[in-house]
């Protein structure tokens, strides 16, 4: 029987190829997008989640509380998580990571090495990377321990065993010694590195650091028992910070508090940051679009077998007739719909291989190298793909299965009148969702443009951001590469907007005439910095060579700071004490609010200083005429005079905007997305258009034999499809609006929502729903009447 | 075999009720060959409906093998329906998508008999029909008369106990409509009972009797042998 149902349904598919082909593709391509999604989603959430253990690890995070503010840190004082492990028997293994960059020098050559992390020894007993050499219990155990990825110890040693070998490291004493070889680590992990280092080696001596405990810098992670509730054992934190550092935080007023954040959380849920971080509401986000286009897809199905009925009517008449029960041509039709789910699936599998390169390339990140890497998720789709045969088969299996043959055998059967308002009623929700989508892209992209030409408060532009050694060759480079024609200024700064900058512990006089203690963010800067970015001063002055004490005791704030502090003009702030990183001084001046980080922050206060010993950064403005050659002349300047340090460059705005790349690459998955889920929509619309002439063609024979004009005829199919489109605008709008309103939330400066992104959305969708409609309705109004008289 | 006693049927639309059957009674014994006949719109389908099992009457009581049917539930009157009547329609009524052989294996598959007896019985009415060399044509293939041979081999092939046949030789011109009448007096004289609608006086002289309706209701009964 089932053979009998498979057959019969093989050679309707092929007797229809065109709606055969419209609903296969449809779904196909549906199924598609539902697959990369979920890779996309399963990759996310399989973030640190390779370690066997990852369910007793821990992040250790701290809230610092300072009398202005309560900053949420994802990173802890150095003692912490050894002293944390020495108090706690229920702690059973801990290490820090901290991340830095390694000059290494091979054959007079200097590499630098960006991704490393230093770590405590037991960090591969913790985490489970992967080692290929070395014992994951000694490796890390003396300083100048390296555990390096196959890739590096390939770079450095070839073919040679690395194990024992020494690379040489700028401004280490000592060799590095190579203890251990690791696999890569996998995409998917948010601790990443390349080369792994002893912690031992920043901590033993001259370093205390493993006694200071206002000194913040790694991350801190711990392995727990099993049994360990972890609200109970962070319930004995603040003991345990009273007892270990109490005087001190009174005397610093900065009180800090410690949290145990599940480690296989914090690349998903935790708000602190840290190394990489993904975003839950994404996940949410692409999760719900993922099941929005299959059952876009669903729908197509839905309708086009619906309107098809009709035409199976007869054969349901003949086949209850000879003795079929309802529920066995229930069961036929729904394994039709299986069949064609089934040839879909198939097709979906073969469009994501080819499609995942390019998927991949719009995520930013590997999120599967291959479909038949990971069987489990063909098997996963395989069954998405069985459960919507079966579900979109049933709506079209009830009503087919419950024609009654007296009326369909007859030929009294009205023509398909039944479900019309269903299929019109899905048509709508097809379009509500393309059109909250394409609502939904044209608010990012507008978002993303305002981001990127906000006036931030300085000049990105034709800048230059060059990292270079502090000292003597600095001068001499600076010297050199401002003689080089098309260069206009150079500067010099520990950071620049857009990179990572220190905050320190500052007290500073406030409106009371009180030293006021903060946490504050931190720029050291030469006196040529603020003219060149362009930052205006609005109170005092900027650094000058002309005022030696500039150098050690005068500290220039921003707006922020300014308010920060209680005052309410900044020409107050002017003259007020400061005491930050054993600097004594005054404030000398006010620059106006800059965004130094992504336009997703609000501003923060800030404080600049001048201190020659700290700033490893070049900025150098270059004319915006032959740029190529400009750049072409600083690195001949650069390799002359420095022959073994390798010029690297960044300009400021490319730097700025890479803050953007995550909504970015959001902004771009979520056009494809809308792009696809209009265009399954468009195909659905297609097959039902091409329906409805068919079924209308009496009717427009009769109408151009009385004279009516093709015009009047493409009016009338088209209007009914245009009216569903219309209707849909109406309810996609508001939750557009919702749905975005939330979105831009989380951007501390964004874009009023404005009523022409909803016209223009609404526009497309008409647009593209016309072109759809109106290829039918013309085909059909330009057929010659006789013939389709005669037909009937 | 049958026997219907003041049976009715109504079709009702927006206000208007129509009186299809109006307190009908007569009887069919096993055997026979009746034919009904009558001008369009006086009843006859919506009779052989009923009688059929297709549609379920009104009013009035229907016996069929002694049992009353009237009121039975689509899935009773189904079982009973592919056990005991076999069709034959005006429009062939074949499924296209399906050979010769596959639409005549159709009410077997329905009562779940099993492949291999499918086979010998489908081959041995196909024979008899003279369309086994049509087996694996599709219905487009085939002329009127040939589809409605197969039409019948497919009525038949369960060996029914009634025919209903829905004026077979009406889409059919006369050398192949009297092919087909050729068959089901075969049938007939092999035992099976059959009830005919038609409108041609042709061929209503191959039954035993002959019904003439008007309006719903029987008007003459004429017995031919």
């Amino acid at each position: 029987m089932i053979k009998n149902y498979f057959k019969i349904a093989f050679r309707n598919l092929f007797k229809h190829i065109g709606f055969t082909a419209l609903n296969i593709s449809g779904l196909a391509i549906g199924m598609t997008a539902g697959f990369l999604v979920l890779l996309y989603v399963s990759f996310e959430l399989s973030y640190d989640k390779m370690h066997e253990k990852s369910d007793s690890i821990y992040r250790i995070v701290a809230d610092i509380k300072t009398p202005s503010e309560t900053i949420e840190a994802s990173i802890a004082a150095w003692p912490v998580a050894p002293a944390l492990e020495q108090e706690f028997p229920e702690i059973l293994k801990s290490t820090r990571v901290m991340n830095l960059n390694l000059t290494v020098v091979k054959n007079n050559k200097k590499v630098i090495e960006e991704d490393v992390v230093a770590v405590d020894s037991s960090f591969f007993e913790i985490f489970d990377f992967e080692l290929v050499k070395g014992d994951k219990t000694q490796i890390l155990k003396q300083p100048n321990s390296l555990v390096l990825s196959e890739t590096i110890a390939n770079k450095y040693f070839g073919q040679d065993n690395p194990i024992g070998q020494n690379l040489e490291l700028e401004g280490f004493d000592d060799l590095g010694v190579v203890t251990g070889v690791m696999k890569e680590i996998p995409e998917n992990s948010q601790i990443q590195a390349d080369i792994v280092m002893s912690m031992i080696t920043f901590t033993a001596s001259p370093s205390d650091r493993d006694e200071q405990w206002g000194s913040y810098d790694p991350s801190h992670y711990v392995l727990t028992s099993e049994s360990v509730n972890p609200k109970d054992l962070e319930s004995k934190f603040p003991a345990f910070i009273e007892k270990r550092t109490g005087d001190q935080m009174r005397q610093s007023q900065m009180f800090v508090t410690l949290f145990l954040e599940p480690f296989s959380d914090v690349y998903l849920k935790s708000s602190r940051g840290g190394n990489i971080t993904g975003n839950i509401n994404n996940v949410y986000i692409f999760s719900i679009i993922g099941i929005f286009i299959l059952l876009i897809a669903s729908i197509n199905y839905i309708n086009l077998a619906t309107a098809r009925s009709v035409e199976r009517a007869r054969e349901v008449g003949i086949r209850k007739v000879v003795g079929a029960q309802k529920n066995q041509l229930a069961f036929q039709f729904i394994s039709e719909s299986v069949v064609v789910c089934l040839l879909a699936f198939l097709l979906a599998v073969g469009l994501t291989a080819l499609s995942l390169p390019y998927f991949n390339a719009l995520a930013g990140k590997t999120v599967s190298s291959g479909i038949f890497t990971e069987p489990v998720n063909i098997l996963y789709l395989f069954l998405i793909a069985l459960s919507i045969g079966v579900v979109a088969g049933i709506y079209p299996a009830i009503v087919l299965s419950s024609f009654r043959p007296v009326s369909v055998l007859k030929g009294s059967f009205s023509k398909g009148s039944k479900g019309v308002l269903l299929r019109k009623s899905l048509v709508v929700v097809q379009f509500t969702i393309s059109i909250a989508l394409i609502i939904g892209t044209i608010i990012i992209y507008n978002q993303m443009q305002y981001m990127r030409n906000q006036d931030l408060g300085f000049n990105k532009e034709h800048t230059l951001v060059i990292p270079t050694q502090i000292g003597n060759s600095q001068d001499a480079l600076k010297t050199s590469i401002s003689a080089i024609p098309g260069v206009k200024g150079i500067a010099l700064a520990s950071s620049v907007p857009g990179s990572g900058n220190p905050a320190a512990y500052s007290e500073i006089e406030n409106q009371n005439g009180d030293l006021q203690v903060a946490n504050l963010d931190l720029y050291f800067v030469n006196e040529d910095y603020i003219p060149q970015l362009g930052m205006e001063v609005v109170a005092g002055r900027a650094f000058s060579r002309d005022f030696a004490s500039d150098s050690t005791q005068a500290m220039i704030i921003n707006e922020k700071a300014v308010s920060l502090l209680g005052y309410t003009n900044a020409k107050d702030a002017i003259g007020a004490r400061y005491q930050q990183w054993g600097s004594n001084g005054q404030i000398i001046g006010v620059v106006k609010d800059f965004n130094f980080r992504s336009l997703q922050q609000d501003i923060a206060p800030i404080t600049m200083r001048l201190d020659p010993n700290s700033t490893n950064i070049m900025t150098v403005k270059i004319a915006s005429n032959n740029i190529t050659q400009t750049i072409g002349a600083i690195e001949k300047t650069w390799l002359s005079m420095m022959p073994a340090d390798p010029f690297e460059y960044y300009f400021l705005d490319e730097l700025f905007d890479e803050q953007y790349e995550a909504e970015e690459d959001f902004g771009n998955l979520f056009l494809s997305f809308a792009l696809l889920a209009i265009f399954i929509s468009c195909l659905g619309l297609l097959g039902l258009a091409a329906h409805s002439t068919i079924q209308r063609k009496k009717e427009i024979g009769i109408r151009k034999v009385i004279g009516a004009s093709v015009g009047s005829i493409v009016n009338l199919l088209s209007k009914d499809f245009i009216k569903l489109v219309g209707i849909a605008f109406v309810i996609s709008a508001p939750l557009a609006w919702y749905a975005m309103h939330n979105w831009l939330e989380d951007f501390a400066y964004k874009i009023d929502i404005e009523w022409w992104m909803f016209i223009m959305a609404g526009v497309i969708a008409i647009t593209i729903a016309l072109a759809t409609v109106s290829f039918q309705a013309i085909k059909s109004a330009t057929t010659n009447p006789v013939k389709s008289l005669r037909t009937e | 075999m049958i026997q219907i006693t003041d049976l009715e049927k109504f079709y009702k639309t927006e206000e208007v009720q129509t009186i299809a059957l109006n307190k009908l009674s007569f009887g069919v014994k096993e055997g026979e060959f009746v034919a009904i006949m009558g001008p369009s719109g006086c009843g006859k389908s919506t009779l052989l409906n009923i009688l059929g099992l297709l549609d379920d009457p009104d009013g009035g009581s229907f016996m069929f093998n002694g049992e009353e049917v009237a009121g039975y539930n689509e899935r009773k009157r189904s079982e009973l329906r592919k056990h005991n009547i076999g069709f034959v329609f005006q429009s062939f009524n074949l499924i296209d998508e399906l050979t010769v052989f596959e639409n005549v294996e159709l009410p077997l598959i329905y009562t779940g008999v099993k492949p291999a007896e499918r086979k010998k019985k489908v081959e041995e009415v196909l024979e008899k029909m003279q369309i086994m060399h049509r087996r694996n044509h599709f219905p487009q293939q085939l002329s009127g008369g040939q589809q409605q041979r197969v039409a019948v081999a497919r009525a038949v092939v369960n060996n029914p106990k009634l025919i209903l046949a829905d004026e077979p030789t009406g889409n059919l011109d006369s050398v192949n409509g009297n092919e087909v009448m050729d068959l089901l007096i075969d049938l007939n004289e092999a035992g099976t009972t059959i009830i005919m609608v038609t409108h041609s006086e042709h061929d209503a002289k191959y039954s035993h009797r002959i019904i003439r309706m008007l309006d719903g209701q029987k008007v003459t009964e004429n017995i031919l042998a």
